[in-house]
């Protein structure tokens, strides 16, 4: 980066908010790219600045959250990081229309800090979900943002604010719905920087549920448990998280809990199912009663209850699980749920493996199948070395997608000469955080 | 570029600007207003102007358009006849029913109408629009109230009537694929044989398309429960600018870029033509439960409905109805004990029904004395309403002011709120209890069934009301507007009292959602008998400073009924610098700008100066034209 751009963004944003990325962070890619910057603006005029001088200077920009996902940019071009860091504030807490107005640098996990002494809440998302900058979250698409009784976290967001590759800030209009035109503001949301730097966020909040129950059930078989998870869906249910274990998984996460062998004695493919509901009183004892019944008509009936209470608070509440993280996630759609399921167990087996999973996020699109894949008693990891288990993980995969599974982060082939003319108009200097789409 | 970029200031937000106030839709004889071809405000950066082409008038060979469009689909599905040209010139933007009621004839037409039956035969259009560089205009039922359809530069009207198959219904995963030109009636009704719902009743459900619905981002009287057609819609296909099919299907969260699906929808035909959706469906209701309330006055209803949605209920219709509504609402019921007689045309669901009412069956023949009698009573009494009216709808802020005393005094009933609950029985009456109990936790007191059942089985009539108001001289219209629950008692404020000054306006709220809600105003007026050009102006004036209004407090200017030419000119107000976006998404789908030109404020000034009459070029004489003779 050029001495003089430097000492335009110094000015901007001050000297002691300009570093060099390798000060902050040790990580490899940071080592490689030792002469790149990282801008912290505090105020959206001062992205609009930065981006307005980083065009001229035709230095490429790279939006930073909270900082998680490993920079790996090639030292082909100049290039400045925008981290979001100190744009902080919560600009509006509208109580009337429950909206919360925050800046892109706030995480999640921040937001409800701040909202739940208010007694109010982003909504029933798995912690993984809200753990990032609310810019990182509604800029990258991954499935499984969701709840099945708050719905696709993207739908909550009702505006933002971004800075275009001119510098130009735009503000998306606030309104509950709208029918003038495209919704603008879903180019921006998935669209990893490319399109716009989203500086903030207006989202919807909720009011704390009055009420919530946890419960748990033991099911014949996973397919089963799905058909129970439908069956009460389609009976208008809104549980605000469900989970489905198979056995093996359920011995993994619930290990030395009676539940194990209780599941195990009923049946050899059988599956545990956690259901939290919540909401008015009435309403989610409703929701839990509706799915209790459509558990009992699939030839299930109740768990100890306490195990959900488990579940519910090593997700929501940092209970620690003692289960190694999955190998791989596949999403599908409520008629592949189980094909992916069944298949992928198979392909494992097969192949001299073993594998087992648990189902969740269930939202309108489907639901997420969490598979771990397990050479002897050790878990692989998606990032495996070993040539054998690699091929191994790849052969899962490959079986979860043949039977109809998609695996999160797949790009839109069929768009990319739209995505690429569009790019072409809003950024024609290529500078919006390139590569990344 | 890089000189720009140089000499670029450092940036700050600009100011608001002031709405732009221009003459528009010269659809009458009027002159042509002066083509002003600079962009609006030029920014420093390029982004004003995408490079989509804005079209100029196209110079079309009427011969050679023939050829081709007979060549792709024979000469059933192509017409250049007069007749049909008339029919496709406008949709039921009450701005041209009044041009048509004065008896001007069509000011802008289509050069062909085509049918098509296919994907493959859409794209072959577009494809020879393109060439031949004349614009694309999507048609689906033709019930749209703002000019959507119009063909400002002529052009090949596509109507999409013929791809209307109900592809299938996947049960386990509660989707459809249909196509486009299905109309709403049959597919609700296909879907409620099957035992499915769509949950999307606009009062146009007889006479708009699904893709009608998806090209403007429509709302059904349900929409509280199921939602607007956008929340619906889990796929698209879609013929774009450039000739070639994409599909957004799939569960589009598991790819990572745009939503390209959202990016289409609403996007009324500028950026491509919707073939055929993949939709989400609902089990058909198992129970409906209807009630009405009444509330002191409008703020205390919106802080009750504002209480339901904000506890998690959804009911599926949500109406709260302002002084002079109810009051009018009240005594058309009341007086009317021959309801039927009124709205013979319209529609009367009963509950019986189930998810949508049949045809009324005609009126008895008026063959008796007493029938002749009886008639006879009722125009008068029609004329000195119609009177009556006109004397009213002349004053109209006069009118309001006494409106407001009269219906604030006489109604101390206050404001009717009317609510309904539908969907899987357990849920629904659990829902409907403690909906019901919120409502009188806020101050509504419970007036049982019947205003909810009344409004149940009236609920397809007001349209037709629209057209014995026209035939008296007056003209109606309605405006949707939306913003959060914050700022919408001001939305309703300012929106009322700058229509209030031209036009008698009463309004109800409906489409809540726990962060806002939509204000539907209804207004009436008359201009001096005979003159076109005065109503005209009336109507622009109303329909500028309602929007502006809405704009100034905050609030958007559409909720449902979509941009059109209507409300192109205040798209620069309504997404100021975002339109930037809108724009490249213009160049990046339909690079040729053939695709309904002049619409929704991307090519403003398209609609401003073009709508001015053309007279015939010699390659349009209608003798030349292959009508009758190429029948086969």
């Amino acid at each position: 980066v050029s001495e003089k751009l430097h000492a335009a963004l110094r000015s901007i944003v001050g000297a002691d908010f300009v570093k060099p990325m390798v000060e902050s962070s040790g990580d490899i890619a940071a080592a490689i790219a030792s002469d790149f910057f990282r801008v912290s603006p505090r105020t959206p005029a001062e992205v609009s600045e930065v981006i307005a001088t980083c065009a001229a200077h035709r230095t490429a920009v790279h939006p930073e959250g909270s900082g998680r996902r490993p920079t790996t940019h090639g030292r082909d071009r100049d290039r400045v990081f925008i981290s979001t860091r100190r744009l902080d504030q919560i600009v509006q807490l509208d109580e009337t229309s429950l909206l919360v107005h925050a800046q892109a640098g706030v995480t999640g996990t921040r937001l409800q800090e701040i909202l739940g002494p208010r007694n109010l809440s982003l909504g029933d998302y798995p912690p993984s979900v809200l753990a990032p900058s609310l810019g990182g979250i509604i800029a990258v698409r991954t499935p499984g943002k969701s709840s099945a009784r708050h719905g696709f976290i993207e739908d909550a967001v009702v505006g933002v604010s971004a800075v275009l590759a001119n510098g130009r800030a735009v503000h998306t209009r606030v309104a509950p719905r709208r029918a003038t035109g495209p919704d603008l503001l879903r180019a921006l949301c998935g669209s990893e920087g490319t399109i716009g730097f989203i500086t903030s966020v207006v989202m919807r909040i909720h009011r704390q549920p009055e009420a919530r129950f946890a419960t748990a059930y033991l099911l014949p078989s996973v397919d089963a448990a799905i058909a129970s998870v439908y069956l009460a869906l389609r009976e208008e249910a809104a549980p605000s998280g469900i989970r489905i274990y198979d056995l093996a998984e359920t011995a993994a996460h619930f290990r030395g809990l009676p539940i194990v062998d209780q599941l195990a004695a009923k049946s050899k493919s059988g599956a545990l199912m956690t259901v939290g509901t919540a909401g008015p009183t009435d309403l989610a004892a409703c929701d839990r009663d509706l799915v209790a019944s459509a558990v009992r008509a699939e030839g299930g009936e109740d768990g100890d209850h306490e195990v959900a209470k488990i579940w519910w608070r090593r997700l929501h509440h940092g209970e620690t699980t003692p289960a190694s993280p999955p190998t791989f996630q596949v999403m599908a759609t409520p008629r592949k749920l189980a094909a992916v399921y069944r298949n992928v167990l198979d392909a494992a087996t097969a192949a001299g493996a073993s594998a087992r999973a648990h189902v969740s996020r269930f939202d309108a699109d489907g639901a997420i199948v969490f598979f771990s894949i397990l050479r002897g008693t050790a878990t692989l990891s998606v990032d495996t070395t070993d040539v054998h288990d690699n091929a191994l993980v790849e052969l899962c995969k490959r079986t979860a997608t043949e039977a109809g599974g998609w695996l999160p982060g797949a790009h839109g082939l069929r768009f990319a000469p739209y995505l690429a003319s569009l790019h072409a108009e809003l950024d024609p200097l290529g500078i919006m955080n390139p590569g990344a789409l | 570029l890089p000189a720009l970029f140089a000499a670029q200031p450092r940036i700050h937000p600009q100011p608001r600007a002031a709405p732009r106030r221009i003459p528009r839709y010269k659809l009458g004889s009027l002159p042509a207003p002066k083509i002003d071809r600079a962009p609006i405000r030029a920014p420093q950066f390029s982004l004003a102007r995408a490079s989509f082409v804005v079209m100029a008038s196209p110079v079309v060979d009427v011969d050679q358009l023939a050829k081709a469009l007979y060549g792709l689909l024979g000469h059933k599905r192509v017409s250049f006849s007069e007749i049909d040209r008339d029919t496709y010139a406008r949709d039921m933007w009450p701005r041209m029913l009044l041009a048509r009621r004065a008896g001007k004839p069509e000011a802008l037409r289509p050069h062909a109408v085509v049918w098509p039956e296919t994907v493959g035969e859409v794209v072959s259009i577009v494809k020879l629009a393109v060439r031949l560089r004349i614009p694309i205009i999507p048609y689906g039922g033709g019930s749209g109230v703002c000019g959507g359809v119009v063909p400002v530069l002529g052009g090949i009207t596509i109507d999409t009537k013929r791809m209307q198959s109900l592809r299938s219904v996947h049960s386990d995963e509660l989707m459809c694929d249909v196509e486009a030109g299905l109309s709403g009636e049959r597919f609700e009704r296909e879907l409620a044989r099957r035992g499915y719902t769509f949950g999307h009743f606009p009062s146009s459900i007889y006479c708009s398309t699904v893709g009608g619905w998806l090209a403007t981002r429509a709302a059904g009287q349900l929409s509280t429960k199921y939602g607007k057609v956008e929340d619906r819609v889990a796929g698209l296909t879609v013929v774009t600018g450039r000739g070639e099919v994409i599909e957004t299907d799939g569960p589009h969260r598991a790819l990572r870029g745009p939503n390209w699906t959202q990016l289409i929808v609403g996007s009324e035909g500028t950026l491509g033509i919707i073939t055929s959706a993949r939709l989400r469906v609902a089990p058909a209701p198992q129970i409906a439960i209807y009630r009405g309330f009444e509330v002191d006055n409008v703020n205390v209803g919106i802080d009750a409905i504002r209480r339901v949605l904000q506890r998690g209920l959804r009911p599926a219709v949500v109406r709260l109805y302002d002084e002079l509504d109810t009051l009018l609402n009240s005594f058309s019921h009341k007086v009317a004990d021959d309801n039927h007689l009124n709205h013979s045309m319209a529609p009367q669901p009963t509950r019986q029904d189930g998810a949508l009412p049949h045809w009324p069956s005609s009126p008895p023949p008026p063959d008796g004395v007493i029938e002749k009698l009886r008639m006879f009573a009722k125009n008068r009494v029609g004329n000195l309403r119609r009177d009556a009216m006109l004397g009213g709808l002349g004053h109209a802020s006069a009118f309001n002011r006494v409106a407001d005393t009269v219906s604030s005094k006489l109604a101390k009933r206050g404001c009717r709120v009317i609510i309904g609950l539908e969907g899987a029985r357990i849920r629904t009456e659990v829902e409907a209890a403690l909906t019901f109990a919120e409502l009188e936790a806020a101050g509504a007191r419970d007036m049982g069934e019947q205003p909810g059942l009344s409004w149940l089985s009236h609920r397809y009539a007001v349209s037709y009301k629209m057209s014995s108001m026209f035939r008296d001289g007056a003209f109606v219209d309605t405006m949707e507007v939306a913003s959060r629950w914050d700022n919408l008692p001001e939305l309703y404020e300012s929106v009322r009292a700058a229509i209030g000054r031209h036009a008698v306006v009463m309004a109800h709220f409906s489409h809540a959602y726990a962060d806002g809600c939509s204000i539907y105003f209804s207004f009436a007026a008359t201009a001096p008998a005979g003159d076109l050009h005065a109503a005209e102006r009336l109507y622009d004036a109303i329909w500028n400073d309602g929007l502006a209004a809405a704009t100034r407090v905050g609030g958007t200017i559409s909720h449902h009924h979509g941009v059109g030419l209507l409300k192109a000119s205040h798209m620069a107000n309504e997404h100021r610098e975002a339109m930037a976006i809108y724009r490249a998404a213009k160049a990046s789908l339909d690079p040729a700008g053939i695709m309904n030109p002049g619409k929704m404020g991307l090519d403003a000034h398209i609609a401003d100066a073009s709508i001015a009459i053309r007279s015939p070029t010699p390659t349009e004489a209608p003798a030349r034209f292959p009508l009758d003779e190429a029948k086969p």
